[in-house]
């Protein structure tokens, strides 16, 4: 395909030095006059009755100027999926009981931060506790304590995939492998720790600086729970130091923020501190899986019966749609004839998992991936080949779901295959190394509307000027992950004007074009890129009559926009930049400005996903055999985002999604004790550095996807994906040890090859 | 937790911050590179109304060597510094070692090797070294100075012997003999920059036989203090090393380690590295020492 030069140039990000100097202004960053600090008195128990709570003395102290409890607030119930009202489960503070150690069950608001503090050692809750559960094997088991009355035996949501005659198939097949999976939780580690502010307008209403990835939804969220009419709220998006899914939902702090702000007039500010982050933050869902797989003897995968129970924690949070997409999961990479899915969503006494970069994704693929290589090996086929047998491929049907409409997996397979020197060096076999095979696919945006939005996914506007710049006008949200260049580079191309020529107005749903569903599962540059070419193609058209009557041009003509000019095709000779196409147009609309929206909503494409991105990843480890340390010395990456926009942000999306993997994989973890959180801090929460990142190559296998802007799909979160599962079988493959839970650590490395007891 | 408040003192000499210990011996803190300090008081974790810095006394951040008085860190200096020093790097690697790995390249450029010590965390990587090399401390009150050898120094997790008015002014650590040899391994769950697991040092010292004169291993984050390991040290001396003896040495040190189970590994796992790590810790520091002049 043809594409402007400017799709797929490597554009260091626009507010990139700004970040790297520090003076991009982050939420904490924002001062307002008379600001009042806020902070959070928390549940020291995971789980029990709130008997009494007294704030009298709290409220007396100098400086404290207000102090909140449930019974002051609406008591209105909440959740993102407003689709299904009853599982919305959650109070912005606590009302009957708290279910966690850190449910948020009062709120002060002081003239200063120390003052605020002071204030919660003086609030006095009495609580009576309840037996509280830890595991999902607990809250499912007979007579188990219900964490929400209104539960099914502690189970918040069961989703069923089925297709395909299962027993039969199972009867067919030569080989069959049942296996049991464990996988934990991982903190997202943004680096900007949660932040809001929140000042009062005028007439009751509220301005809200938050550091999240789903503006559109905190501000109804936030009305909601306020009681106040949506547009009362108006949600500004600062700069975000990451979100990774940890922040797309309506969090206590920023309802508290407002709720105060309306209360007493004055601008309320919360920020978290990184101990509260890992301590009662959002995680990745930890998942009991059980996993029973047929093939045949060449191979061919035959069926699969896939049951998981994901550990939701104390609140649904954004578990539902995990449970949805980890069944999606396991069925999306590879194309077989029968499929059995049953996921539920379970409650414990923990701080509540959600989204994370994956999206119930790498947990399915730890299992699916994982049970391919013992396939592998016990059917004597090399593990790429026999992805290569199953590999979904360009028209295949996901039943239920979606025609993959764009597929380089088999490509993918056979370009890592060559860039790790697989063959070679599994013959080679060193002691004490390995190389190991994982592979993901992912989607590009979802299509099930759980939040219930009237309005369009995607919305853009563009206005252009007749200095010749244009202003971009989204909901969408870059919390780091490079949007706001690539939607900029999309417009560019699109009006062929240079990209440093157009302003872009990213963070405000006052001020922009609605509704923009946020940055999760991967849907910015999909979603909100074919929002701005509908909108730049509607500019386009009210500028092509300018060169028409300049030119008198017959009607067989075409124009084109390009180096911020605008000439016929045909006669390039017949042109004028594009400043002057702008003023004419502007004369000849008697000064009415140049404006024009632009939506995405994907239609017709299935359940799940208008598009599907594909990649398979190699990992070369050596394992220290006395004490159990891995070590992954090369990475290898082949993979297929359709048409990159940005080459390097999507090399940035790798890294970090390798350093994720890493982490997951190896060293994070959280120690708990009692429903508490023990390491709470980078020194015993263990993420890998910058010095722990392996050497990286990596190989772009391009598609054209024909629903994606300028054929472009997802390449955030598939690459988290396979990570775990290569460096998994890396480590089998040098030490003969096939590990089923998470994280491969250096003690349960050892205990597994029975060198400790 | 609410700010700590405090008042911030800056000694120009040593007189004048022992007059200022003294005064403060109750509620004050001595502050060299602030590395486990500030976190400490951050957290609210110590009552501290006045802190004394010793950044503004000279002379404390002196490395020096002489082959006859050995080496002298003043409680100064540096991590960094002394990870990077020749002399250090030259006679006593496994402490140059410890200073290079430990911790973080931004805490090891303000952390002091005194402060270490002080500070007397278990897992302190600089004291399995430093007890290796048979160092002592020197401490200083107003009228007064006394050499404590490390041995002595711990006391428990974050404990020691020092008084309230005390400051330790330097650490003093013995010219190592010619063919002798020594080294410091660590372990932890990330490869790099964290905190060490277990640690283990080690020291060998042969005469011209190859046979060793006199062996030093030391252990830290594997008991309530760092420490030495006598039966393994008694062991090896008057030997040379072979396969079995050096198992039976490092089953000596698992011997004299008491590890606890916490967020960082297991007893188990401690206790099977301390075997490991031994292993290997003697086996390099007999390598180091065979090729002669270290």
């Amino acid at each position: 395909m043809n594409h402007p030069s400017i799709i797929g140039a490597s554009i260091p990000r626009l507010d990139g030095r700004a970040k790297v100097t520090g003076r991009a202004i982050y939420t904490d960053d924002i001062k307002a006059p008379g600001m009042l600090f806020g902070a959070l008195l928390r549940s020291p128990i995971p789980h029990g009755r709130i008997k009494r709570i007294d704030v009298s003395k709290a409220r007396a102290l100098a400086g404290v100027k207000d102090v909140i409890v449930g019974a002051d607030t609406p008591q209105i119930k909440y959740g993102n999926w407003r689709l299904v009202p009853a599982s919305q489960d959650e109070l912005p503070l606590a009302v009957d009981k708290v279910r966690f150690v850190g449910d948020e069950v009062a709120a002060v608001a002081a003239v200063s931060s120390d003052i605020a503090q002071r204030a919660l050692e003086l609030i006095e809750v009495e609580y009576e506790e309840l037996p509280a559960i830890y595991s999902v094997e607990e809250a499912t088991a007979e007579g188990a304590p219900l964490i929400h009355e209104e539960s099914q035996g502690n189970v918040s949501l069961v989703r069923k995939i089925e297709y395909g005659d299962l027993e039969e198939w199972f009867a067919k097949a030569d080989l069959i492998l049942e296996d049991e999976f464990k996988v934990h939780a991982v903190s997202h580690a943004y680096l900007e720790p949660c932040s809001s502010l929140a000042v009062p307008d005028e007439g009751g209403r509220v301005t809200l600086y938050t550091s999240t990835q789903t503006p559109y939804i905190v501000q109804c969220l936030l009305a909601h729970t306020l009681g106040i009419p949506e547009n009362y709220v108006r949600v500004m998006k600062t700069q975000v130091g990451g979100g990774f899914g940890g922040k797309m939902e309506l969090r206590p702090w920023e309802f508290s923020a407002s709720f105060m702000a309306l209360r007493t007039g004055l601008p309320v500010k919360f920020t978290l501190n990184r101990a509260e982050e890992l301590s009662y933050g959002r995680r990745r869902h930890p998942m009991s899986i059980y996993s029973k797989v047929g093939f045949s003897k060449d191979g061919k995968l035959l069926a699969k019966d896939f049951q998981v129970m994901l550990d939701g924690g104390a609140y649904n949070a954004m578990g539902p749609t995990a449970t949805f997409l980890c069944g999606t999961f396991g069925n999306m990479l590879y194309n077989f004839p029968a499929y059995r899915y049953y996921g539920r969503h379970v409650y414990t006494n923990k701080p509540p998992a959600s989204a994370m970069r994956g999206f119930g994704a790498p947990q399915a693929a730890f299992a699916n991936e994982t049970q391919l290589n013992l396939a592998a090996e016990k059917l004597g086929i090399d593990p790429i080949e026999i992805r290569l047998i199953n590999a979904m491929q360009t028209g295949d049907v996901i039943p239920d779901v979606a025609t993959v409409s764009s597929c380089g997996f088999k490509e993918c397979l056979e370009k890592v295959r060559e860039i790790s020197g697989w063959d070679a060096k599994r013959q080679a076999k060193t002691p004490n190394k390995g190389l190991g095979v994982g592979c993901f696919s992912f989607i590009s945006g979802g299509v099930f509307n759980w939040f219930d939005t009237k309005y369009n996914f995607s919305a853009a506007e563009v206005k252009v000027f007749d200095d010749g710049t244009a202003q971009l006008a989204s909901m969408a949200c870059d919390i780091g992950q490079g949007t706001d260049t690539v939607l900029r580079q999309i417009l560019a191309a699109e009006l062929g004007i240079s990209i440093e020529k157009i302003r872009l107005i990213a963070m405000d749903t006052a001020a922009t074009p609605k509704a923009d569903l946020g940055s999760w599962g991967s849907r910015v540059t999909l979603m909100n890129g074919n929002a701005v070419i509908q909108a730049a193609r509607k500019i386009k058209d009210m500028l092509v009559p300018v060169l028409f009557s300049q030119f008198d041009l017959n009607q067989i003509h075409d124009v084109a926009f390009e180096g911020d000019e605008v000439f016929v095709k045909a006669n390039p000779k017949k042109r004028m930049s594009f400043a002057e196409c702008v003023y004419k147009a502007l004369r000849g609309r008697r000064g009415e400005p140049l404006s024009a929206y632009g939506y995405y909503t994907p239609r017709d494409k299935g359940l799940v996903s208008p598009a599907f991105s594909f990649g398979a990843q190699v990992a070369e480890v050596s394992v220290d055999e006395d004490t159990g340390l891995v070590t992954v010395d090369q990475m290898y990456t082949a993979h297929d985002c359709g048409v990159a926009i940005n080459k390097m942000a999507v090399e940035g999306q790798l890294e970090g999604a390798i350093q994720m993997g890493l982490g997951y994989t190896l060293s994070e973890q959280f120690v708990m004790r009692e429903g508490h959180t023990l390491n709470n801090t980078f020194l015993d929460y263990k993420m890998p550095t910058a010095e722990d990142m392996p050497p990286s190559v990596y190989a772009e296998v391009e598609t054209y996807e024909p629903e994606g802007p300028f054929g472009a799909k997802e390449a955030g979160e598939g690459l988290a994906i396979p990570t775990a599962p290569a460096i998994a079988h890396g480590v089998f493959e040098a030490t003969g040890f096939r590990c089923r839970k998470l994280p491969i650590t250096p003690e349960r490395l050892l205990r597994g090859m029975g060198k400790l007891r | 937790m609410p700010t700590p408040r405090f008042t911030f003192h800056q000694p120009q000499n040593l007189e004048q911050a022992l007059d200022l210990v003294g005064m403060y011996r109750t509620n004050g803190k001595i502050l060299a590179g602030g590395t486990d300090l500030v976190p400490k008081l951050r957290a609210g974790l110590m009552d501290v109304h006045h802190v004394v810095s010793l950044n503004r006394v000279p002379g404390l951040n002196r490395i020096t060597f002489h082959e006859d008085d050995g080496l002298v860190i003043g409680a100064g200096a540096r991590l960094a510094d002394v990870a990077l020093n020749p002399e250090v790097m030259k006679h006593y690697p496994g402490l140059a070692h410890a200073c290079s790995v430990m911790a973080t390249t931004q805490i090891r450029n303000m952390g002091t090797v005194a402060g270490n010590i002080v500070n007397s965390a278990p897992s302190a990587d600089t004291a399995a070294p430093l007890l290796a090399y048979k160092a002592a401390v020197i401490l200083v009150e107003r009228g007064g100075r006394r050499h404590v050898p490390l041995t002595e120094f711990f006391s428990g997790p974050g404990l020691n012997v020092m008084e309230p008015m005390e400051i330790m002014e330097a650490i003093r650590v013995p010219s190592p003999p010619r063919r002798s040899g020594s080294a410091y391994l660590r372990l932890s769950a990330r490869s790099k920059v964290d905190i060490a697991a277990v640690g283990v040092a080690g020291f060998l010292a042969l005469d011209m036989d190859g046979v060793i004169i006199e062996a030093r291993l030391a252990l830290a984050a594997v008991a309530p203090t760092p420490l030495r390991c006598p039966e393994a040290e008694a062991m090896l001396a008057g030997q040379k090393p072979d396969p079995q003896l050096l198992t039976r040495a490092a089953a000596a040190c698992v011997r004299a380690c008491r590890p606890i189970d916490d967020v960082r590994a297991t007893a188990a796992y401690r206790r099977k590295m301390v075997q490991v790590l031994a292993g290997r810790v003697i086996e390099q520091c007999y390598q180091t020492a065979e090729r002669g002049d270290a």
